[in-house]
């Protein structure tokens, strides 16, 4: 058995590992300016993954922020032109109500929000093709610099994603720490029941936390619509994985009761590390995949709770 | 007399308890055996040991004259000790024949498949034991809870055809479940089972055990205490035996008792939800610590549960402190001034990955914010405050729940209402599984309750606990009160007394 602060730690002792491996092939890996790109392109699957960890860690999942990303990727492409930067709180909305739809199937219906939230980004993803009449929507660098410069530009010699990303790993972590949602996000996932029998909604709190995740996964399909210049009903495909398994690597448990947004953020930049180490030795695109599978299996299997999975389905 | 089954010396503990301490019992070839005792008095880990699920810290296992570690029931069930379940085991969507030969399919096989024909007639034998008439094809989900029951005594006995030895089988409260006419037939059918097998019957219902067993087994805190001849026994000597020592006032801190105050706090009016409980009517006052006694299935834990919010009533009227209130979910009952402190605390008491003082503070509302942040301060301070004043042992108020020993989360979750500031309290077996010292602990809070003016509503483990702490005790049979007594200081109800309400 390893040390409790070892085991506690054991996300960020393997990011730093992994980045002294990854310098140790490319020297170039560690120049500041490199470890700053790094960072910024990391943080449109951190947003992805952070608005999920909630939904995670009342023990439930959140499989639509794929699809719900490329949705809004599509819907703010579309706006921009006509509404300028409103365009830009209408589509957070539209995440969110996906979220509502994937908070009420899971509470009200009693479906598993593993099936709800798989059925909700099928709905998801045939929006994204009715809105963008299945093409890219190309963003005009004019409407772009003008209302999607605060997620896109620099500042200073700071990328402004990596701005973003902070906003957020700061804004949802007190959230986590300093409001009694997230505590009962944490106490839901630890045993709903007992939440419950004193006299909490818990069916309030896990419909919030699925509002999160589909925000969050909106303000992500805005960010990377920035960054590309377009909108895609495709646009965050392959990326529902790598969310997931940085989500559970960074230490949060698939079984709930135990996570931060913190660790997602560290899990978020392992991911990163990772796939660059796998680019620069030569490794396809298209085999990265399997890795991300390995790891996810990986880090289900270390962090879940398995008193509380008589058996599994 | 030759023993089929014998358990010798054998000892059992689990942190902080000794389950089974030295425990010597037999049953004979063709001999049905009673075993009675409060709850908490060592009966269910006795089986539990006997079909396989735990293994004895000392002591030996013999079956059919082997001495045995049995690793499952289905090891056991291999050796011949066969369980009926209080919780049925069957499988609804199976049928009959499909239930009785679960995990013995390949006697069936004809080119690989099952012979369904073959399996039906087999299965069409087995139940002409237990007198069943039913159509092995039938599917369990569509047949009565006693016509399961026999089912799955008629799996039991099936084991009769393939061991060598003799077949033991194991009755846990057979009849709570039956109605009287079933009851009959099962005690027929035990007479029968006789010729073939060697029974353990567990009941609560002494008239029951004395009725249809050889030898009865009395036991107390973990131990066998008393051994009797059936047509010896008498039932005030075996109760007696069952409850011990003469009762001692001040174990209950029956010195505090107090007289209820006269303010009626919490109304229930005619409640009932069907199949459970029916017509249901009492008041409770301020200061008063009513108890509600009865036997499994009287329909009392799904009063209390009723109460909580945790299951609707189907009917009725529920007042607190004379505002009529809707309870049909527990934030209603939480916030109408009812506290519930579960019996499974693990499930519905503790939330084991929060910290002692974030348990505590979790039906406070919004005690605890300030500006819309958790004022960890305020609640700091109050916590310490009750981990001092209820002599909770943890390490720290920021120790996960989940790492307290059982009598100081029970403490944790009492504290979590007190500080909710819940005028009526549901206590749902509150000493159950926790120590004597802690035991005793909780007794003081319980007065300390009533003290301060708490309605209490007691679900006790035992009888003796339920008459030393009730100053009025309601006693429900069949899902209805059948009878209710005054229970003050000096005046306390005798156990018998309320037995014969209860049975």
């Amino acid at each position: 058995m390893m040390p409790a602060v070892v085991k506690d730690q054991l996300p960020l002792i393997v990011l730093l590992l992994l980045v002294l491996v990854v310098s140790s092939i490319d020297s170039g890996f560690m120049a500041p300016g490199n470890l700053l790109v790094v960072t910024a392109d990391t943080m449109t699957l951190f947003l992805m993954a952070a608005g999920a960890t909630f939904v995670i860690m009342t023990g439930g999942i959140d499989l639509s922020i794929q699809a719900v990303a490329s949705m809004t990727s599509c819907i703010v492409a579309a706006l921009l032109p006509k509404l300028g930067f409103t365009a830009v709180p209408i589509t957070l909305l539209a995440g969110a109500v996906f979220g509502v739809m994937n908070g009420l199937v899971t509470t009200k219906l009693r479906i598993p929000s593993f099936v709800a939230t798989l059925a909700v980004s099928g709905v998801a993803t045939s929006v994204a093709f009715l809105v963008s009449d299945a093409r890219s929507v190309l963003i005009a660098a004019a409407d772009r610099d003008a209302y999607l410069a605060w997620a896109v530009g620099d500042l200073g010699p700071l990328q402004n994603e990596i701005l973003v990303g902070l906003v957020v790993l700061i804004g949802l972590t007190l959230l986590y720490q300093f409001t009694t949602f997230g505590r009962f996000i944490r106490a839901i996932g630890s045993q709903e029941q007992a939440v419950i029998a004193s006299g909490i909604h818990a069916d309030r709190i896990k419909i919030l936390a699925f509002i999160l995740s589909g925000t969050m996964a909106g303000l992500a399909g805005v960010v990377m619509a920035g960054r590309l210049g377009s909108g895609s009903p495709t646009l965050a495909n392959e990326f529902l994985l790598p969310a997931i398994a940085c989500i559970i690597v960074g230490g949060t448990a698939i079984t709930g009761g135990v996570g931060s947004v913190w660790r997602t953020f560290i899990g978020a930049l392992i991911i990163a590390v990772v796939r660059i180490g796998m680019t620069f030795i030569g490794v396809s695109v298209f085999a990265q995949q399997i890795v991300f599978g390995l790891i996810l299996v990986a880090a289900v299997a270390i962090t879940m709770d398995r008193s509380k999975v008589a058996t599994v389905k | 007399m030759t023993a089929v089954l014998e358990v010798r010396g054998g000892s059992k503990s689990f942190p902080g308890v000794k389950a089974m301490d030295d425990v010597t019992v037999q049953i004979g070839r063709n001999e049905v055996v009673g075993l009675i005792g409060e709850n908490g008095a060592g009966k269910s880990t006795l089986l539990k040991v006997i079909t396989g699920i735990y293994q004895l810290d000392e002591g030996e296992l013999i079956v059919n004259g082997q001495q045995l570690a049995l690793a499952s029931p289905r090891d056991a069930f291999d050796h011949g000790v066969a369980m009926v379940f209080q919780e049925q085991s069957v499988l609804s969507t199976l049928s009959i024949a499909e239930n009785i030969f679960l995990g013995r399919e390949q006697e069936f096989l004809r080119f690989g498949l099952i012979d369904k024909k073959r399996m039906n007639s087999a299965a069409r034998d087995e139940l002409a034991k237990v007198r069943l008439d039913l159509d092995p094809a039938k599917r369990t989900a569509d047949l009565t809870f006693a016509e399961r029951q026999m089912v799955e005594i008629a799996k039991a006995l099936s084991l009769d055809s393939r061991i060598d030895g003799e077949v033991i089988i194991l009755l846990d409260e057979p009849t709570s479940v039956l109605e009287q006419r079933e009851i009959d037939i099962l005690f027929e059918i035990i007479e029968d089972l006789k010729q073939r097998a060697s029974i353990l019957f567990i009941s609560h219902r002494l008239d029951e055990v004395l009725a249809v067993s050889d030898r009865v087994y009395v036991m107390r805190d973990g131990k066998v205490v008393h051994e009797v001849k059936a047509d010896a026994a008498e039932l005030h000597d075996l109760h007696q035996h069952m409850v011990g020592r003469q009762l001692d006032h001040r174990y209950y801190r029956e010195q505090r008792q107090r007289t209820a105050g006269e303010r009626v706090i919490l109304e229930v009016g005619g409640l009932g939800k069907e199949g459970q409980f029916d017509d249901v009517s009492f008041q409770l006052h301020e200061g008063e610590i009513l108890g509600i006694a009865g036997v499994v299935g009287s329909g009392r834990e799904a009063l209390a549960r009723c109460l909580a919010g945790l299951e609707p009533a189907d009917h009725g009227e529920i007042t607190v402190d004379n505002q009529p209130t809707r309870i049909s979910a527990p934030y209603q009952a939480v916030g109408a001034g009812i506290g519930f402190v579960p019996s499974e605390r693990k499930v519905e008491g503790i939330v084991a990955a929060l910290d002692v003082a974030e348990n505590m503070s979790l039906a406070a509302k919004g005690r605890f914010l300030r500006r819309g942040l958790i004022d960890f301060a305020a609640e700091r301070e109050t916590a310490m405050a009750w981990v001092d004043r209820l002599g909770i042992k943890t390490p720290s108020i920021r120790t996960p729940g989940g790492s307290l020993s059982g009598g100081n989360q029970q403490k944790v979750v009492l504290a979590k209402w007190r500080i909710a500031d819940s005028g009526v309290m549901i206590l749902d077996h509150p000493t159950r599984g926790i120590d004597v010292g802690a035991k005793e602990e909780v007794y003081e809070l319980i007065r300390d309750m009533a003290e301060e003016g708490l309605g209490v509503l007691l679900l006790a483990d035992t009888l003796e606990e339920v008459i030393g702490l009730s100053s009025r005790i309601l006693v429900m049979k069949d899902g209805r009160v059948s009878k209710a007594f005054e229970a003050p200081v000096g005046g306390k109800p005798e156990q018998v007394d309320l037995i014969e309400a209860m049975v």
